[in-house]
């Protein structure tokens, strides 16, 4: 046996010990959630969301990999050591894109969040301020609509363009497209089913259902989803009363659309850029429903990435509202 | 993931602290670790003042000799834990401090004279004691705070004027530890001895007795504490609770005021083990010299072990049959606040509840941290409520102003931020130099 000099321990802060909860965990359990509205997706848009979902997927994947050896080349060390979370990413890419958007902007908007809303922003800054997937999508956005116009800034949405929102008629007759097409009135398709608009929003039921377990499962931060809904649907019932039309449709347009309801469960929740303190999150929520129904309002539909990304450059400040109290300071925050 | 079981310990956020380390703990008996050949006493074993040596090189000394005492009241004396000849009093690695204090060596002879004993009590003639010389007693065995604080408990127990609540944490709340819970099947009639005798130091209107046993799974220690009038209180399963402030308030509904201690609010809070030893002292004369304590590896599992105050880390393990050098890590107390140390040579202390020893194949979790993802879990688990990401964040920019804003200075450094973290970050580092800068 050696002498006691000869043993030297190594030196460790405490805790010594760890729950097991890991990152890898989380983004799998999460991408494992989100597989739910993709098969629902997939069944409902039928092999165009496969593909969309696949291309996102498979993109995220090749540009992991390009930057993981890369880095192990350049520096011996890596930024993201399992695709777990380049899973996810090309996951939520491939979910928020609209089913009638070309391929190439899905792989091109999976690229762009890998390369340089994920990689760069977190080397640049050293944490992500903005949602990598949101930040592409409205880089991509704005290119397009610089480059050739609105219809395409709205992602080959053009028929956007002329609906009415504000008044009773315009609104039924925006919301009339959905009738029939699956086989379903359009307030049941909306929540049910559909085969239009974001793909990870093709089944607005699936996506609460996850979403649900999600914010159970894995904590996701739920008074941002929460205090989201409320505004939305608190404003779909205004609109409705003063414009007299559906207080159902509204309430199933406003909220079961994939930009509203994927976004507000597995996009705004997105840990790093969103606030902590729970004030923060009820604000960041409350400010992205309005945000996002006024958008919704002015035809700019699935524009609610446009907010989520303006908010996220707010967390910062939104961090400091809202904190609750701690123990042994009676009310004083 | 909750699962509700004596060895998940719930806590806030709904996570669980996984205690199944220790199962089995309970019912290891005690086995005394036979004295060492050198013993290493520290004369700062406790919160407050040092003591100064009232011996030297050279010296003959006998068991439960006085060798170190202070005129400080925010102090205790220390006692020689073996009869033997002093070797050196010199600088050595303190365990919780973290840097070298000074230290009696003492050699354990073989035909030391008997040990010395202080001036006993009668047990059933408490109530006609004068209590300064109970109080007295306490202080002169050198009695702290045995949960792991190391408060001087004649101090606490002086404190009649504003206490009307005693409490006895029995809930052995950190996961690695089950002395205590060995301690009341072992032991009820010492413990309620010394929950009276505190009770009488006290004269609280209420005596409280906080444990996560089941009712029933102590009848003896149940049946004697229904006997002295005081209340079993049969607390959930959790780590946190296991802190003072906590318990005061999973007890009573009453939170203790920032920068106050329970006896603020009427509160005093002693640790099972505290009673042991208070009875000890007081109706045996015996000095706080050992104490039970909790060995856990791999290879052993649990082991309750007596074990002489001063006894180098060494000789507990190879009594354990564990052989020190292979081992990577080495820790003292709990296996979430407590501290690593740099050799076997180390000893135990008056505190030292547990000794953790992790092999070459049990790596540190926390080895390879990760960038922080901002999921909030260390907030949802605080049971203090403050917000360990966020004071992070301004630890880093070395933002005082926030981390005074964001309360840092009110972590208890219970490790559970970091147990939680997905990242596997040492929140725990971040928040103790923040502590640090906010008293600055």
């Amino acid at each position: 046996m050696k002498h006691s000099a000869e043993v030297q321990y190594k030196m460790e802060l405490s805790p010594h010990v760890h729950s097991g909860i890991t990152k890898d965990a989380l983004m799998l359990k999460t991408f494992a959630l989100m597989c739910v509205p993709a098969v629902a997706a997939v069944f409902a848009m039928g092999t165009g969301a496969l593909v969309h979902i696949a291309l996102a997927v498979g993109t995220s994947l090749v540009c992991h990999f390009l930057v993981y050896f890369a880095e192990l080349h350049a520096t011996g060390s890596t930024s993201y050591p399992t695709p777990a979370s380049p899973l996810v990413a090309g996951m939520i890419v491939g979910l928020s894109m609209p089913i009638a958007a070309p391929y190439y902007a899905t792989a091109a908007v999976a690229a762009l969040t890998m390369l340089l809303f994920k990689w760069l922003q977190g080397r640049v800054f050293g944490r992500k301020y903005i949602n990598p997937a949101a930040a592409s999508k409205v880089l991509l956005l704005v290119t397009f609509t610089l480059l050739a116009g609105l219809s395409e800034g709205l992602l080959f949405h053009p028929h956007h363009l002329r609906l009415d929102m504000w008044t009773a008629a315009g609104f039924d007759r925006a919301i009339s497209f959905y009738d029939g097409r699956v086989g379903l009135p359009a307030i049941e398709s909306l929540i049910l089913w559909k085969d239009h608009g974001w793909i990870g929003g093709a089944s607005g039921l699936a996506v609460l259902a996850v979403g649900i377990g999600a914010v159970l499962w894995l904590k996701l931060k739920w008074r941002i989803v929460m205090s989201l809904m409320v505004v939305m649907g608190t404003l779909s019932v205004l609109m409705a009363l003063i414009t007299g039309g559906s207080l159902a449709g509204r309430l199933a347009f406003h909220l079961f659309t994939g930009s509203v309801i994927f976004m507000g469960f597995f996009m705004a929740t997105e840990p790093q850029s969103t606030p902590l303190t729970e004030g923060g999150q009820y604000v960041f929520g409350a400010a992205l429903g309005l945000g996002t129904f006024f958008l919704q309002q002015l035809n700019v539909l699935g524009g609610s990435i446009l907010v989520l990304v303006a908010l996220n450059l707010l967390t910062p400040q939104l961090d400091r509202i809202g904190m609750h109290r701690s123990y042994g300071h009676g009310g004083d925050r | 993931m909750a699962r509700r079981d004596r060895y998940h310990f719930k806590e806030a956020g709904g996570f669980v602290v996984d205690a199944t380390i220790k199962r089995g703990g309970e019912d290891a008996a005690f086995e005394i670790v036979p004295d060492p050949e050198v013993c290493v006493i520290f004369l700062k074993q406790h919160v407050g003042a040092p003591v100064q040596p009232l011996v030297g090189a050279g010296d003959t000394v006998v068991e439960g000799q006085k060798i170190g005492d202070s005129d400080e009241a925010m102090s205790v004396p220390v006692h020689a834990p073996v009869g033997g000849k002093v070797l050196r009093i010199v600088d050595a690695y303190h365990p919780v401090a973290g840097v070298p204090a000074p230290a009696v060596f003492i050699e354990r002879s073989e035909d030391a004279a008997l040990p010395v004993r202080l001036p006993a009590f009668e047990p059933g003639a408490l109530d006609d004691t004068d209590r300064s010389e109970l109080l007295a007693g306490v202080r002169e065995a050198g009695i702290v705070g045995l949960g792991g604080a190391a408060f001087p408990a004649h101090v606490k127990l002086g404190m009649r004027d504003k206490v009307t609540r005693l409490v006895i944490n029995a809930k052995e709340s950190d996961p690695n530890v089950a002395c205590d819970v060995r301690l009341k099947r072992e032991k009820p009639a010492d413990i309620v001895a010394g929950i009276q005798a505190m009770a009488r130091l006290l004269g609280p209107n209420e005596i409280v007795f906080a444990t996560r046993a089941e009712p029933g799974a102590f009848p003896e220690l149940e049946a004697r504490l229904a006997r002295a009038g005081v209340t079993v209180a049969h607390i959930r399963p959790s780590y946190s609770v296991g802190s003072d402030k906590l318990l005061v308030k999973e007890l009573f509904g009453l939170e203790v005021p920032c920068g106050s201690y329970p006896p603020d609010v009427g509160v005093v809070v002693h640790n099972v083990f505290t009673a042991y030893a208070v009875a000890r002292a007081l109706f045996a004369g015996e000095p706080l010299v050992s104490r039970g304590l909790t060995l856990i590896s791999r290879q052993t599992g649990p082991l309750n072990l007596w074990v002489k105050v001063g006894t180098p880390l060494r000789h507990v393990l190879m009594h354990a049959g564990l052989d020190p050098t292979v081992y990577d890590r080495l820790a003292i107390a709990s296996m979430l606040m407590g501290q690593s140390v740099p050799n076997p040579d180390v000893p135990t202390l008056k505190a030292t509840a547990g000794i953790c020893a992790f092999g070459p194949d049990e790596p540190s979790p926390y080895a390879k941290q990760l960038p922080c993802i901002r999921c909030g879990y260390c907030n949802l688990v605080c049971p203090v409520g403050i917000y360990p990401v966020l004071i992070m964040e301004a630890e880093k920019r070395g933002d005082v102003r926030r981390m005074k804003k964001l309360h840092a200075e009110d972590c208890i450094d219970c490790g559970l931020c970091s147990y939680v973290c997905p990242s596997a970050i040492k929140l725990t580092g971040h928040l103790r130099r923040a502590i640090r800068a906010v008293r600055q």
